[in-house]
C-alpha cells in the first residue's frame, strides 16, 4: 500500500509542478499583466465596449438598450 | 510544423487582409509547447491515479482456493460466456447493476441481493465487468442464487409480467420462437412451460440459443462465497487497511 | 477620412474575413450536429416513453431499450454535441486568435468521416455490436475513426494558436485549448484501455468512469465555458468583471475536474481509496465553478435587461447559470451521505441531463445563434420562433429536471428499506418517468424548431436569397 500511495502523490506531485511551471510561464510572460486590458481583446473599434452585438430578428438596432458605459468596474 | 511560414494556409503579403503579422513564430511555438505540456500534464496525472494504479493493483488478485476445494472466481461455462455477450449486446447493464454495496451502504445486502458485499476479486476473471449504474430493475449480481429456476427465467424474459406483476422490464419476445405442435413427434429443447392464460394456441413457445445462453449465463451469477482471510490483498473496500 | 476610420473598417474587414475562412468547415459542423440533434431526440422519445410502457416498440431487438437508450447516448455526445462544438471551437479560435481558420479541406473532410462514423457506431449499437461500457459503447473500429479525426482537430487547433496575431492569450483560450488536448489523450487512453487488454475486472469500471466523467468535464464544460466567457461579454459590450477569478477558474478546473469520475463508483467493489479520491476531488471543484459563477454573474449585473433582446445571451445565461447548479449538485452528491440515496437511480439521469443539456447544449444553441448569421451572411427568419425554441426547450428541461430528481429522490429513499418490495419503488416512479416523457416531448418541439430555423437559414444561403434582411449589426447595408 505504501508503493501505492506513494506513486498517487508522487504522480500528483510530478505533474502538479508542470502544472504550476506553465502557469509561471504565463505569469512571466505577461498573461496577467495587463488584467483589465487583456479582458478587453474581445473588443474593437467596430464592435466596441459598450455596444450590444446580438439581436432577436425583430428587434430593430435603434430599440436596443442605450449603450452604456463599462458598467459598475469601480 | 517547424517551419509556419511555408504552410499553405498561412497568411502570406497579398491576402486581402494584409493585416496579418506573425509573432515571431519560434518563440510562441516554444510558449505553445510549455502550456501545451502543462495542461497535458493535469490529465495525465488523473490517468495514472484512476486508471493505471488501480489497474495494477486489482491486477495482482489472483483466483482462491475455497474451503469446499473449489477455485474462485470459477472460470465460466462457454455457453455462460455467450450469454454474457447477449447480456452486452442487449444493454441489460442500463437498469440492472451488478454489485452488493458495502455493508450499512444502501439497502444492498439486507434486500437479500447477498450474503456479502462485492469485492474487486469477484470480477477478477471478467474482460467486461457490467457493474451498472442504474436499479430500474434490480441487482443481479447474485440472481442464479437467488433465482435458480430456468423456467423462471425464460417466462420472466418471455414476457416480464407472467412472473413479475407490475414489472415494467420490456418483454423480449424476439429471443423465443413459436413452433406449431402439429406434426411434431418430440418435444423440442427449450420449450417454456407457458401458463394457460399465456399460451400461444397450437404452438410451442420456444427458447432461442440466444435466449438460452443468456439464461444460462444468469445462472451463473452467484458470487456469495465466503473468501479465505488475505484474498483481497487490500482491495476489500470495507477493510481499511495498512 | 481620419486613421479611426481606417482602423475601423480594417477590424470588420479582418473579422469577416476570418469568418469567411470558418464558413464551409463550421456550417457543416453544425448542420451536420443538428441532423444528430434529431436523430437522438427520436432515440430520446423512444427510450423515454419504454420506460413507462414497456410493451411499445418491443418486438424488434433493435428497438429494445438497452440499444436504444446507448444509441441516444452516443449520437448525442459525439454527433450533436461534439460536432457543433468543434465547429464553436474552430470558430472561437479563429476570432480570438485573429487569424483564419487553418486546415479548411481537411477539417470539411473530417466532418464527412465524422458522420459516416457515428452512423456506423450508431447502427452498431442498435444492431447488437454495443459494448456495454457507458460512454463508449461504439464498437472499437469506429472509435480508432473517430479517435484519428481528433488529432485532425486538434492540429488545426495548434496551428490556429501558435499563428495567432493576439500576444494575450483570452481565457476562453485556455480553456479551448484544454479541450482540444484533453480529448483526444482521453479518448484513445480511454478507448485502449477499455477494449485493448489493458484494463479488466473492476480496474475496467474505474477506466471507465475516468473517461465518461471527463468527457463532460475536460471536453465539453470548457467549450461550454469558453464560449460563456466570449459571448457573455461580446453580447452585452462589456468586459468580463474579474479576468483574475476566470484564470484561477481555468487551473482549479484543469486539476480537478479529471479526478472526479470514480465518485461514480461509490460503495461498489472498488478499493476504498480510488472512492476517496473521486470524492476529495469533486469537492474541490467548488473553486472552479465557484469562481465562475461570480465572474459570469457580476459580469451580467446590470445588465439582465439585456435577455430580453439577444437570443444568443439568452441560451448562454441559460446555460451558464446550469453549470453552477449541475456543478454544485455534482460535488453534493459525491457526499457518501447523498450518493447512498441517489446511486443507482433517475436522481442521476436528471443530473447528467443538467449538464449535457441545461447547460452544454443550452450554451451551443446560443452559440449557433450568433455565428451561423455571420457564416451566411444571413438573418434568422423568424423572432417569435426563436423565442418558441428557447422556451419548450428552457421549462422542457427544468420539468425534466425536477420531475426526476424528485423521482429518482424517491426512488432511492425507498430502496434503502428492504421492507419496501421492489416492485412497489418501480411503480411508485412510474408518474415521475411520464413527466420526464412529457418533458422530452416539448424539448423535442424546440428542437424541430430550432432544425427548421437552421435549415431555412441554409437554404436561403443555398438559394442566394434572403440576403436583403440582413442588419447592419451583420454587415448589411446602413
Amino acid at each position: 500500500m505504501t508503493l501505492i500511495y506513494g506513486l498517487i502523490w508522487g504522480s500528483w506531485v510530478v505533474f502538479g509542478i508542470a502544472t504550476v511551471w506553465a502557469f509561471a510561464w504565463a505569469v512571466r510572460s505577461g498573461q496577467f499583466r495587463q488584467v483589465s486590458k487583456g479582458s478587453k481583446v474581445l473588443f474593437d473599434e467596430d464592435e466596441p465596449v459598450g455596444e450590444m452585438t446580438d439581436a432577436f430578428p425583430d428587434v430593430p438596432d435603434d430599440q436596443l438598450p442605450d449603450p452604456d458605459n463599462e458598467g459598475n468596474d469601480g | 510544423m517547424s517551419d509556419t511560414r511555408s504552410h499553405p494556409d498561412g497568411p502570406r503579403p497579398d491576402d486581402d487582409d494584409g493585416r496579418q503579422v506573425w509573432l515571431t513564430p519560434p518563440e510562441s511555438m516554444q510558449h505553445s509547447l510549455f502550456i501545451a505540456a502543462g495542461v497535458l500534464a493535469t490529465v495525465i496525472a488523473s490517468y495514472v491515479g484512476l486508471v493505471a494504479i488501480p489497474n495494477w493493483q486489482v491486477n495482482r488478485l489472483e483466483p482462491v482456493m475455497l474451503d469446499n476445494g473449489e477455485t474462485y472466481p470459477a472460470e465460466r461455462s462457454e455457453l455462460a460466456q455467450k450469454g454474457k455477450d447477449v447480456y452486452i449486446d442487449l444493454g441489460c447493464v442500463y437498469c440492472h447493476s451488478q454489485q452488493v454495496r458495502q455493508n450499512d451502504f444502501g439497502g444492498d445486502l439486507s434486500r437479500g441481493w447477498g450474503m456479502r458485499s462485492s469485492v474487486p476479486l469477484d470480477y477478477t476473471r471478467e474482460e467486461t465487468p457490467v457493474l451498472g449504474t442504474m436499479r430500474t430493475g434490480p441487482d443481479l449480481r447474485n440472481i442464479g442464487g437467488r433465482q435458480p429456476s430456468r423456467q423462471w427465467h425464460y417466462l420472466h424474459l418471455y414476457n416480464p409480467r407472467i412472473t413479475s406483476p407490475g414489472s415494467t422490464m420490456p418483454p423480449f419476445r424476439f429471443l423465443f420462437d413459436t413452433v406449431p405442435i402439429e406434426g411434431r413427434t418430440n418435444v423440442p429443447v427449450g420449450r417454456v412451460d407457458m401458463p394457460e392464460e399465456h399460451s400461444v394456441p397450437g404452438h410451442y413457445v420456444v427458447a432461442t440459443d440466444r435466449a438460452r445462453a443468456l439464461v444460462e449465463y444468469l445462472l451463473s451469477l452467484d458470487h456469495d462465497q465466503t473468501l479465505p482471510e488475505n484474498a483481497n490483498r487490500g482491495t476489500d473496500p470495507e477493510q481499511v487497511d495498512r | 477620412m481620419g486613421d479611426s476610420e481606417t482602423d475601423l473598417e480594417r477590424d470588420a474587414q479582418s473579422r469577416k474575413a476570418i469568418d469567411a475562412s470558418a464558413r464551409l468547415p463550421v456550417v457543416f459542423m453544425m448542420a451536420s450536429g443538428v441532423f444528430w440533434l434529431l436523430f437522438g431526440t427520436v432515440l430520446a422519445f423512444i427510450a423515454s416513453f419504454k420506460l413507462h410502457s414497456p410493451w411499445f416498440l418491443a418486438d424488434q431487438a433493435w428497438l429494445t431499450f438497452g440499444r436504444v437508450r446507448p444509441a441516444h447516448l452516443n449520437t448525442m455526445i459525439y454527433g450533436w454535441a461534439s460536432m457543433t462544438g468543434i465547429g464553436v471551437l474552430l470558430w472561437l479560435q479563429a476570432r480570438l486568435s485573429r487569424v483564419r481558420v487553418p486546415l479548411r479541406k481537411s477539417l470539411i473532410a473530417v466532418g464527412v468521416v465524422w458522420n459516416f462514423a457515428v452512423l456506423a457506431g450508431t447502427v452498431a449499437i442498435l444492431a447488437g455490436g454495443s459494448t456495454s461500457v457507458e460512454w463508449l459503447e461504439f464498437p472499437p473500429w469506429v472509435a480508432a475513426i473517430l479517435g484519428a479525426l481528433f488529432v485532425v482537430v486538434m492540429a488545426a487547433s495548434v496551428l490556429t494558436f501558435v499563428r495567432r496575431n493576439v500576444e494575450h492569450v483570452y481565457v476562453s483560450q485556455w480553456y479551448l485549448f484544454g479541450a482540444v488536448f484533453w480529448f483526444p489523450f482521453l479518448y484513445i487512453a480511454g478507448n485502449l484501455v477499455i477494449h485493448g487488454t489493458g484494463a479488466s475486472g473492476v480496474a475496467e469500471a474505474t477506466a471507465n468512469w475516468w473517461y465518461a466523467h471527463n468527457v463532460l468535464g475536460i471536453w465539453f464544460t470548457p467549450i461550454g465555458l469558453a464560449a460563456a466567457y466570449y459571448f457573455i461579454p461580446k453580447v452585452i459590450g462589456r468586459p468580463i468583471h474579474s479576468y483574475y477569478l476566470s484564470l484561477l477558474g481555468f487551473w482549479t478546473l484543469a486539476l480537478f475536474y479529471n479526478w472526479a469520475g470514480t465518485h461514480h463508483l461509490i460503495g461498489g467493489p472498488i478499493p476504498l481509496w480510488v472512492q476517496t479520491v473521486g470524492i476529495v476531488a469533486s469537492m474541490m471543484m467548488f473553486i472552479p465553478v465557484i469562481t465562475v459563477a461570480i465572474n459570469h454573474h457580476m459580469t451580467m449585473v446590470g445588465h439582465f435587461d439585456k435577455l430580453e433582446y439577444s437570443p444568443t445571451l439568452r441560451f448562454i445565461v441559460f446555460g451558464a447559470m446550469s453549470y453552477t447548479l449541475v456543478s454544485v449538485q455534482g460535488s453534493l452528491t459525491a457526499l457518501r451521505v447523498v450518493n447512498e440515496t441517489t446511486h443507482f437511480t433517475h436522481y442521476t439521469i436528471a443530473h447528467a441531463h443538467l449538464g449535457m443539456y441545461a447547460f452544454v447544449t443550452m450554451v451551443l444553441f446560443g452559440s449557433m445563434y450568433y455565428i451561423l448569421p455571420r457564416l451566411t451572411g444571413r438573418e434568422w427568419s423568424s423572432g417569435p420562433l426563436i423565442r418558441a425554441h428557447f422556451w419548450t426547450t428552457g421549462l422542457g428541461m427544468v420539468l425534466y429536471w425536477v420531475g426526476l430528481t424528485i423521482g429518482g429522490w424517491i426512488q432511492g429513499q425507498m430502496l434503502k428499506n428492504p421492507d419496501i418490495a421492489f416492485i412497489e419503488i418501480v411503480q411508485t416512479t412510474l408518474p415521475y418517468l411520464w413527466s420526464r416523457s412529457f418533458a422530452a416531448a416539448l424539448m423535442s418541439v424546440g428542437h424541430f424548431i430550432f432544425a427548421y430555423l437552421v435549415g431555412r437559414m441554409l437554404y436561403e444561403w443555398a438559394t442566394d436569397r434572403g440576403k436583403d434582411r440582413l442588419p447592419p449589426m451583420l454587415g448589411g447595408d446602413q
